[in-house]
């Protein structure tokens, strides 16, 4: 462990910062679980600490000593952890694949999981759940802007790719950009490519992700190629601002809602950044398919992981699981990120929120009975990328916006996975088929 | 009794045992550590690892990533060694006065070099972006129609970068080509002024020659610091666009704790190392025997 510890120090120098507070701590004795937290202007600090409270109320004697990974890059913060021999008890957010297969995490209770929440078996790993399902999200929807449409003469959302095509072209020529793209965050970069691939490829194979896994399938393969030209038609039809490698997703988000741009590929937590007093101008639709057919890219998010470690797993437990189930935490992600709630047998007004059209017309989608799939780059579950090509994927996405090869860029693709899949803790991992997210049954 | 003297002496080998075991602690046993690491398959999130020989080594040699990264990083290290050190002999003879008014300029220009990496890429991320002050000020004055993508295109993002570190370390070369030039003995300035020898020809025949060991250790210590960046490049650009800008720190980094490879990080630290030992062994050399022969 010392050598590890050492190693992880040499090569962890290079950072510049991290960034460690203590938060909410009880004093009702029993041992104190360290919590692995992240801030944004959503989840604040005073967030945690009151949900930290609110949560130790329900789980008394639990200590919580609350630390703040550096940036939202809470995973790779929690392996700088686990290197330096002090993996938290308890992770918010995490991706349990990176981490399962080190046997790191410890699986909630099946019957606990069952009896509370919609989507039981919506992040599972191999059948176990290692973050309790409390909420999901759509990755990508597009968003539009109901005055630009309008000024463009167009009357609707588009139904299928050519009505998209043909919405894009009357935008430019009535001298609106048709969308705006935080590329300067390559997460936000990727929301056109997870929305043609999913609609194209995951929408006509669920199990394209399995496939890939199984050698089956290939980024390079011609339908995968197709589906990334449109892409590359939408770049090249000059729909994009010339400089949106530039724009960082702040500001992408202040572009769309300023007016300067007419869609917005974005995850469903922009309806939490969509200014209340102009909701009403703003739309949502799912990226098209060709022959118009709804393919939805869901994600199924949740609250927090159990270190399999843990010295206190009965109080992590309790703690996880107070959390987890605690509405008020719910509502500040319902509000402030655009989170669909996931609990079971609550309505939305059960969590007091006040949502706009925008949001009730996306939950829609969520709880329809529609193609739901596994957004490529985004899931947590089975369907997760092996550790390392999020990153490749998402570059992927920065390149297509300059590059017109996307045979070679798919290459390249293949190739990081080839890499990426040949460490011993990802061969042959997770290919059990799981249930997937599927229909949601509102109770 | 001990005497006063060995009291000192005592006293002073104390202090150079912490300083040597420190040094021995957090620097060479993370060093060997790390070169342990990299004959491994070792993972950052497994207790366990294999020895692997020098398989890490060899697929070095078909990374392109790694490559790019090489490149991109040598890039900039020569780019920014040359412009950095070119301001700071500029900014030093401006500032070689004694007046209070220079010597609080000179405290202004070395502000850059006392910021964190971290601060510098947050400011400058705000001023470079396609939203942000530049575009905004040149686009108000009519030097632009619209934003330019200063972090947006490879090309655009490796000059933003430099300039930004350019800017840091012009602090750092600034101080010291002025202490260099406060030890120019003034006789020497006197004679040339006497013998008829001014302005630049001063500068090339008197200035530059004497200031030779300044310019020694300010091109070396350039060069390592933008060998290893990672702070500055992390914050502004995160590598991007498409990993264009990614350091080879900062992929060492991410194949550690994004990829789980803590053992191929370790072979590329290791190639960094050797890379930046050998590159500021060189360069030194030559320069200590461009100052013999000045």
């Amino acid at each position: 462990m010392l050598r590890k510890t050492f190693l992880a120090a040499g090569l962890a120098g290079l950072l510049a910062v991290t960034a460690c507070s203590d938060g909410g701590g009880g004093d009702s004795g029993g041992s104190t679980l360290t919590y692995l937290t992240f801030e944004t202007p959503s989840l604040t600090s005073t967030f945690w600490d009151n949900s930290i409270k609110a949560a130790q109320a329900e789980a008394p004697g639990v200590k919580i000593n609350r630390i703040t990974a550096p940036s939202t890059d809470r995973d790779a913060y929690a392996k700088q952890l686990q290197a330096s021999g002090q993996f938290p008890d308890l992770l918010q957010s995490i991706t349990p694949s990176n981490f399962v297969g080190a046997g790191l995490l410890k699986p909630y209770d099946e019957a606990w999981v069952d009896a509370n929440f919609l989507l039981p078996q919506g992040n599972a790993l191999k059948g176990e759940v290692y973050i309790p399902p409390t909420n999901s999200q759509i990755i990508p929807e597009v968003f539009y802007n109901k005055e630009l449409f309008a000024k463009a003469g167009i009357t609707g959302p588009p139904k299928n790719w050519a009505e998209f095509l043909d919405v894009c072209a009357k935008l430019k020529a009535a001298g609106v950009t048709p969308f705006t793209l935080g590329g300067g965050d390559p997460f936000a970069a990727s929301m056109p490519l997870v929305g043609v691939f999913s609609a194209d490829i995951l929408g006509k194979n669920p199990n394209w992700l399995r496939d890939r896994y199984a050698g089956k399938v290939k980024f390079s393969d011609p339908d995968v190629v197709a589906a990334v030209e449109k892409y590359r038609t939408l770049v090249s039809g000059g729909y994009f601002d010339k400089g949106a490698l530039g724009v960082k997703y702040a500001d992408s988000i202040t572009q769309f809602t300023g007016g300067k741009a007419a869609m917005y590929p974005m995850g469903s937590w922009f309806l939490g950044s969509a200014p209340k007093e102009s909701a009403d101008n703003f739309g949502a639709f799912p990226w098209p398919t060709d022959d118009g057919s709804v393919v939805i890219p869901f994600v199924v998010g949740g609250s927090m992981a159990i270190s399999a470690k843990t010295k206190d797993p009965e109080g992590a437990t309790r703690f996880a699981q107070a959390w987890s189930l605690n509405p008020a935490n719910l509502k500040l992600l319902i509000e402030g990120d655009g989170a669909f709630p996931m609990l079971k047998g609550k309505t939305l007004a059960d969590y007091g929120v006040t949502v706009t059209k925008v949001f009730e017309d996306s939950f829609a989608y969520v709880t329809a009975d529609n193609t739901k799939v596994n957004a490529i780059g985004w899931a947590t579950n089975d369907d997760a990328l092996p550790p390392g090509l999020n990153d490749q994927f998402y570059a992927a996405s920065q390149a297509l916006f300059t590059s017109g090869d996307v045979k070679a860029e798919m290459a390249k693709l293949d190739q990081a996975w080839t890499t990426a899949t040949n460490g011993p803790l990802t061969q042959g991992r997770a290919r059990t088929p799981s249930r997937g997210p599927g229909p949601l049954t509102r109770t | 009794m001990l005497s006063r003297k060995s009291r000192a002496d005592g006293g002073l080998a104390l202090l150079a045992a912490l300083a040597l075991g420190l040094y021995l602690v957090f620097l060479v046993l993370p060093l060997l550590l790390s070169l342990r690491g990299s004959f491994t398959n070792e993972n950052p999130l497994r207790a366990t690892n294999e020895f692997v020989g020098l398989r890490n080594y060899r697929e070095m040699a078909g990374d392109d990533q790694l490559r790019a990264s090489l490149v991109f990083t040598l890039t900039l290290a020569v780019g920014v060694t040359l412009a950095a050190n070119a301001l700071g002999v500029a900014f030093a003879l401006l500032l070689n006065r004694t007046r209070l008014s220079y010597r609080v300029m000179r405290t202004l220009a070395f502000l850059p070099q006392v910021l964190s990496g971290v601060i510098v890429g947050f400011v400058w991320q705000t001023i470079l972006t396609q939203d942000g002050l530049l575009n905004n000020v040149l686009m108000s004055v009519g030097l632009l129609d619209e934003p330019y993508p200063w972090l947006g295109t490879p090309r655009a993002a490796l000059f933003s970068i430099g300039a930004v570190v350019t800017w840091v370390l012009s602090g750092f070369t600034t101080v010291v080509y002025l202490a260099a030039l406060q030890s120019v003995p003034i006789e020497l300035n006197d004679m040339a002024t006497m013998d008829g020898v001014r302005g630049t020809q001063r500068f090339r025949q008197v200035t530059w020659p004497m200031i030779a060991p300044g310019t020694t250790i300010s091109v070396t210590i350039s060069l390592i610091t933008v060998l290893k960046l990672y702070d500055i490049i992390a914050v502004l650009t995160g590598g991007g666009p498409a990993n264009s800008t990614q350091s080879t720190a900062l992929y060492i980094v991410r194949l550690a704790f994004t990829s789980d490879r803590l053992g191929y990080a370790s072979a590329v630290a290791m190639l960094l190392l050797a890379l930046s030992a050998v590159l500021a062994l060189a360069v030194t050399g030559a320069l200590r025997r461009r100052e013999v022969s000045l």
